[in-house]
């Protein structure tokens, strides 16, 4: 990790304050670069910091940026990790509120969206992958045509076939027919209530943005049991009630380590 | 109406007016108006500004220029309405109110279309649209007291709440108005000076850039008036917003402490 000689200069900026010329400094946070004078001006309120550049980028130019004395709220941004509560769900999709983005709370909720075929939207790739390796292989065949202990073989054999295999049980549009696409239950994953570690995916629509929980990290972090009781996770798939021990079905995150 | 072939059809139009113009209030001979307040005619009022006046909001600003008193607040980003389409820039949403108290008469609360309108016009080519998609700006204007040129307050307020709710802008806005009272340029007019303007120029521009983001005419004017008229309003923005950068300065600094 390259030490960043960050000049932490007391100097205040205001929005439309020339910060140098585009020539000789990047714009960093904070700051943009006019197109027709090629220059460089603070976008924020805060104070003026000067970068080094990195030892082997091509680009020796230090960036200038302006850390905000007040930056606006947090926005949930495609790729950010935000907590959010469950409030609906139904078979395809469940609707969450962000509360929180990175480490900062938001002002007033965003809305957000979980839905089964954007294609391993719940469960990620490596989860599937691991599940099929530890499949023996000695059920009854599933509507897919074959036994089910055809997939390990499939992912032994080599990296076209393993992908077909977990594009079948990921629900990715262009492997699988449409039928297929509601073997999730998203009721087995989320209720309403639910506090849920997921990341955001996109802009979305106009309604919510698209979030996902497929990796092991993300998925349910709080769970009330129907007993009313904050439950304890048993497995990545179950959780159970210390009042009542009922077990049930979330898809759990894995907290930690 | 069959008109007879060759003979062009009888339209209305109205004989060429003469002398129809309104009656000068200044007439040639009249002595030069003086300034109720004892103000030079190219001389604004003081100005005094004061961020982070509402705690509920993002951003604030407090501005009083003489007797004319504004406090605008800011909230944002936030979600968008359900019912919007989705948009990948961001949206801004002005609202202008007068309080009942505002006018010497009082006089109802409600909201003042025109000026809310003519305040999102000059504040759109300021913000950085693009670095919020999907999600709203809501700018909130109130005039506490109008006592003379309240849109041009009330758009350096804005600007100033934007700024201080850490919303990305090309730079501070700054707006100064002028009156034509006879063959005198009068800046910064009070009520009384508005009410017998023979015309009026608004100007909104960001100084650093030195960029008009409104130009408003209304009433007669003269091409070398409305140049010298320019010139001097766009000095005194740039003298303005000199006090604005020194407002946000000083705020950073305390609050630093």
């Amino acid at each position: 990790m390259e030490e960043a000689a960050a000049a932490a200069e007391a100097v205040v900026v205001t929005p439309g304050e020339v910060l140098g010329k585009a020539s000789q400094v990047r714009a960093g946070r904070g700051a943009y670069v006019a197109p027709h004078n090629n220059l460089v001006y603070a976008s924020l309120t805060g104070f003026r910091r000067t970068l080094s550049p990195p030892p082997n980028s091509p680009d020796q130019r230090p960036t200038v940026e302006v850390t905000g004395h007040k930056a606006h709220g947090a926005v949930p941004e495609p790729g950010s990790v935000v907590i959010a509560r469950v409030t609906r769900v139904t078979a395809r999709v469940a609707s969450a509120d962000i509360m929180c983005v990175g480490p900062k709370s938001v002002r007033e909720k965003f809305t957000g969206s979980i839905r089964t075929w954007a294609g391993g939207s719940i469960f990620g790739e490596e989860e599937v992958s691991l599940a099929i390796k530890k499949m023996n292989g000695d059920k009854a065949p599933g509507s897919y045509g074959f036994d089910i202990a055809f997939l390990p073989k499939m992912l032994r054999s080599g990296q076209s076939r393993g992908e077909v295999a977990i594009g079948l049980l990921c629900k990715r549009q262009q492997d699988v027919r449409a039928t297929e696409i509601d073997k999730v239950d998203m009721h087995l994953s989320f209720r309403p209530g639910d506090i849920i570690r997921a990341v955001v995916l996109s802009l979305g629509d106009a309604r919510a943005y698209y979030l996902s929980t497929a990796k092991n990290e993300l998925g349910v972090v709080s769970a009330e049991s129907t007993a009313g009781e904050t439950m304890v996770p048993i497995s990545w798939t179950e959780m159970q009630c210390p009042l009542t021990g009922q077990i049930e079905q979330r898809k759990v995150a894995k907290v930690g380590g | 109406m069959a008109g007879k072939p060759g003979t062009t059809p009888t339209t209305y139009s109205p004989s060429p007016t003469t002398q129809k113009t309104r009656r000068p209030i200044f007439n040639e001979n009249d002595v030069d108006w003086v300034r109720p307040d004892g103000r030079g005619f190219h001389q604004c009022r003081p100005a005094f500004f004061r961020t982070g006046a509402v705690n509920a909001a993002s951003g604030s600003a407090y501005a009083e220029f003489g007797n004319t008193k504004v406090i605008v607040s800011v909230f944002g980003p936030r979600e968008s309405k359900k019912a919007m389409m989705y948009s990948d820039i961001g949206r801004l949403n002005c609202s202008v109110s007068h309080t009942t108290f505002a006018t010497p008469v009082r006089g109802q609360g409600s909201e003042h279309k025109d000026f809310s309108s003519m305040l999102h016009k000059s504040l759109e080519g300021a913000i950085i649209l693009e670095t919020f998609p999907k999600t709203t700006v809501d700018v909130f204007a109130l005039v506490l007291e109008s006592g003379g040129s309240d849109l041009p307050v009330v758009i350096s307020c804005a600007s100033l709440a934007l700024a201080d709710a850490g919303i990305l802008m090309h730079d501070l806005v700054a707006s100064v108005s002028l009156s034509c009272l006879g063959k005198n340029l009068v800046i910064d007019p009070i009520l009384e000076e508005e009410s017998y303007q023979d015309g009026g120029l608004l100007i909104t521009c960001m100084p650093s850039r030195y960029e008009v983001t409104q130009l408003t005419v209304t009433g007669e004017w003269s091409t070398p008036k409305i140049n010298e008229g320019m010139q001097l309003c766009l000095d005194a923005c740039s003298k303005l917003a000199k006090i604005m950068r020194s407002c946000l300065k000083e705020a950073t600094s305390t609050s630093q402490e």
